[in-house]
């Protein structure tokens, strides 16, 4: 368990957008972040709302790329990135929407459909699978995005507070298929600003503030120091 | 992603968008076969009863100038948005992004299938049933298609990259219908020069042409124009191609601003 699959050395990342003729605005997103992920652990990202989060989830599925410093990836590794609201095509029935999704991932369209049924008896979504996505509530988006992705097969699943939403049944189900696979080969990131669920689910993890990290390791010290920073709040 | 698996999701995402378009609509399928009607019944009316222009086969002629036109235009505007409208697919995953215009034009493709069917039922309903000589439509058709991709994916990398471009691709499809020949015939133009010029630098108008000539004339494909419309597609699908690979991570960064 001692290699590392992701490795981010001194990365940093600046969102620029323009708000006027000559006017822009510049926000580091991420600044000089260093650590690795090993393969087969179980990686927590905590941090606050605006911290880097999400940012930082899009640099290890390598949608965006750092502007300093360097990402490095063990070679022919499927990652897959799994947030809530993005990635459906509203228009398209849940169905069609996890098939594309598992053929992304790169399965076959025969494969893709075998596929498929599992994801609608895992997903529980009902007659609801075969209707388009734009009537779905937020927490059946979930259920269906939560579902395609702990099912198709990728080395690295990176999770954005996903398991925030929808009912507790779905959710236990979500953290028992979650911890069974944790004990497979899967490498997990999993990002989120509840420090119960990072504890209950993370080996070791980071936390993140402002862009910048202020702690990582295990889970119990970076805990400590996150409550210890909580309470100084209060 | 390997190429059969580009093909397959390309194919199974334009039919998927087809069929949920298709599903947002009343009459539904219906809709892939009466459009092209519907549109031939227009022309037919202004330009027979409004225009008094129905005589001879100048409402053929415009037809077997503006059907083609109608897919180019539709489909290159549809794959230069195709980046900005899968932004959420963009921000999820890492997609080969020569993907997305690929996807739009094989959807638009589909769909000119009926467009066409239309249009022949049209030329043997008015006698030009040169039938025989249609297998030329085969190449013209893929020829097209091929310069649908080169140009989309070109216009996808603009106008990803600043959505002004939008306004520019409207000006460019209105200079394009009127030196492409779908009013008037390129063949009347006396000055031969200007005739072959005009041929070499606009594809479409040798396109055009050319699909009258298979239609109406009954008359052999001319290679050289072939070719010059091939070199055509191939250079602007290599160039969005090169551009879509190389400024991939650019374009990522644009979605956000």
């Amino acid at each position: 368990m001692s290699d590392a699959i992701i490795t981010f050395d001194k990365v940093t990342l600046e969102y620029k957008s323009r708000v006027g003729l000559f006017k822009s605005f510049t926000h580091k997103a991420i600044d000089n972040v260093s650590f690795s992920v090993q393969k087969g652990e179980v990686f927590g990202v905590l941090g606050g709302n605006g911290s880097g989060k999400s940012t930082l989830l899009q640099m290890l599925a390598g949608i965006l790329q750092p502007d300093e410093g360097r990402i490095v990836v063990a070679p022919n590794i499927t990652r897959s990135l799994l947030s809530l609201g993005l990635g459906f095509n509203p228009q398209l029935t849940g169905e069609d929407n996890a098939l594309i999704s598992c053929m992304l991932n790169g399965y076959s369209k025969k494969d893709a459909k075998l596929l498929s049924k599992k994801i609608e008896d895992f997903s529980e979504l009902g007659k609801f699978y075969t209707q388009p996505v734009k009537t779905y509530s937020s927490g059946m988006k979930s259920r269906l995005g939560f579902s395609t992705a702990i099912l198709s097969k990728v080395d690295v699943l990176l999770i954005d507070e996903v398991l925030s939403v929808g009912d507790i049944a779905f959710k236990a189900k979500a953290q028992n298929t979650l911890l069974e696979k944790i004990n497979s080969d899967l490498t997990v990131v999993f990002v989120s600003h509840s420090d119960q669920q990072i504890k209950s689910l993370c080996n070791r993890c980071m936390w993140l503030k402002n862009g910048s990290m202020l702690a990582q390791g295990d889970t119990a010290s970076v805990m400590a120091q996150y409550s210890q920073n909580i309470t100084i709040k209060k | 992603m390997n190429i059969s698996q580009a093909v397959s999701l390309i194919h199974t995402q334009a039919t998927m968008k087809m069929k949920s378009q298709a599903n947002a609509l009343v009459l539904s399928y219906l809709w892939w076969v009466l459009e092209p009607l519907l549109f031939v019944a227009l022309f037919y009316f202004v330009f027979k009863y409004v225009l008094y222009r129905g005589d001879g086969d100048f409402f053929i002629f415009l037809l077997v100038g503006k059907i083609p036109f109608l897919w180019f235009s539709k489909a290159v505007n549809s794959g230069a948005n195709s980046i900005i409208q899968n932004k959420g697919l963009v921000l999820q995953r890492v997609i080969p992004k020569i993907i997305f215009p690929l996807v739009n034009c094989q959807e638009a493709f589909y769909k000119q299938l009926f467009a066409f069917s239309v249009l022949l039922l049209i030329m043997v309903f008015n006698d030009f049933v040169n039938v025989a000589n249609w297998w030329q439509l085969i190449p013209l058709i893929l020829l097209q298609y091929i310069l649908i991709a080169g140009v989309s994916s070109v216009f996808a990398v603009f106008v990803t990259f600043a959505n002004d471009f939008s306004v520019v691709i409207g000006m460019f499809m209105m200079g394009l219908m009127f030196t492409s020949g779908i009013f008037w015939d390129i063949n009347l133009i006396q000055d031969q020069a200007m005739k072959e010029l005009l041929l070499t630098l606009n594809p479409l108008a040798a396109l055009i042409d050319s699909y009258r000539q298979v239609l109406m004339y009954d008359n052999l494909l001319n290679v050289k124009y072939m070719m010059y419309i091939l070199a055509w597609s191939l250079l602007s699908f290599s160039i969005g191609y090169f551009c879509l690979q190389k400024y991939s991570n650019v374009l990522t960064r644009r979605l956000f601003a």
